[in-house]
């Protein structure tokens, strides 16, 4: 594995989290604290990094790709959200939001091949036709 | 009041840094499907999540951790728009201008949606 990949994402993670918490401490606007903590670090090294490796064509792919998991991140937060709202049980909430993420990606990730072999029979279609 | 303490800076930029590490490795060490559902593990929002629980305890807990997932939420809405936006951008003026140009977007978007939330509500 890429060892200048994965300290780059070592400091891209860990400046944004230290920012968070830089702007909890001294910034009056509570919520650019969590706007973040949702900074897009995964999304932004995969496409610095699939950009220097492979060009353009393959960026794009990951940026395309990332629009899926940032669904299930908002699926993640929104029911940390709510649980918190309801039960103010912190660690019940968090386990609640990291399962929740875990079946909404699954799900999300099925639809994606589902639709991809839709595409592909649709192809195969036309070309028997031809 | 809170002060900002050098340990407690360090700490979230190891978590912070760690995080994406870890399911950066377990993304690349599974298979391909398993792999992209870790490359979007939502690793910065758990770090700082999890961090906050080393400052507060109790009701102030979970009212910080409340105030940061309502950010979080409008963060993830941007990144969606950004990362569509980026999709749409890369191809057209390269990698390198379009993610700049991309990352320009998400920080403007941001400052708006933190300005209509605060003094618009």
């Amino acid at each position: 594995m890429n060892k200048q990949d994965l300290f780059m994402r070592f400091v891209l993670g860990g400046t944004a989290v230290s920012l968070s918490y830089i702007i909890t401490v001294f910034s009056p606007w509570k919520i650019l604290a969590g706007i973040f903590a949702a900074f897009p670090a995964v999304m932004l090294t995969a496409i610095i990094m699939v950009g220097i490796a492979s060009g353009t064509k393959k960026a794009t792919n990951i940026a395309k790709g990332s629009v899926y998991g940032m669904i299930g991140g908002i699926v993640c937060v929104t029911t940390v959200l709510l649980s918190l709202k309801e039960t103010e049980n912190w660690i019940l909430s968090i386990s609640t939001g990291l399962v929740l993420w875990l079946l909404s990606s699954i799900a999300i990730s099925n639809l994606k091949d589902r639709a991809g072999r839709k595409a592909l029979g649709h192809i195969k279609k036309i070309g028997n036709f031809q | 009041m809170i002060h900002l303490s050098v340990i407690a800076l360090l700490i979230r930029f190891l978590l912070g840094g760690v995080a994406v590490v870890a399911c950066t490795i377990v993304a690349k060490k599974s298979g391909e499907k398993v792999g992209g559902i870790f490359a979007a593990f939502p690793a910065v929002y758990l770090a700082a999540l999890l961090t906050i629980g080393i400052d507060f305890h109790g009701g102030k807990l979970v009212s910080q951790s409340i105030i940061l997932s309502k950010g979080a939420f409008f963060g993830m809405a941007i990144n969606i728009f950004v990362a569509i936006l980026a999709g749409w951008l890369l191809p057209k003026i390269g990698w390198k201008k379009g993610i700049i140009n991309a990352m320009v977007c998400w920080f403007i978007v941001s400052i708006v949606v933190v300005y209509v939330t605060t003094y618009l509500h």
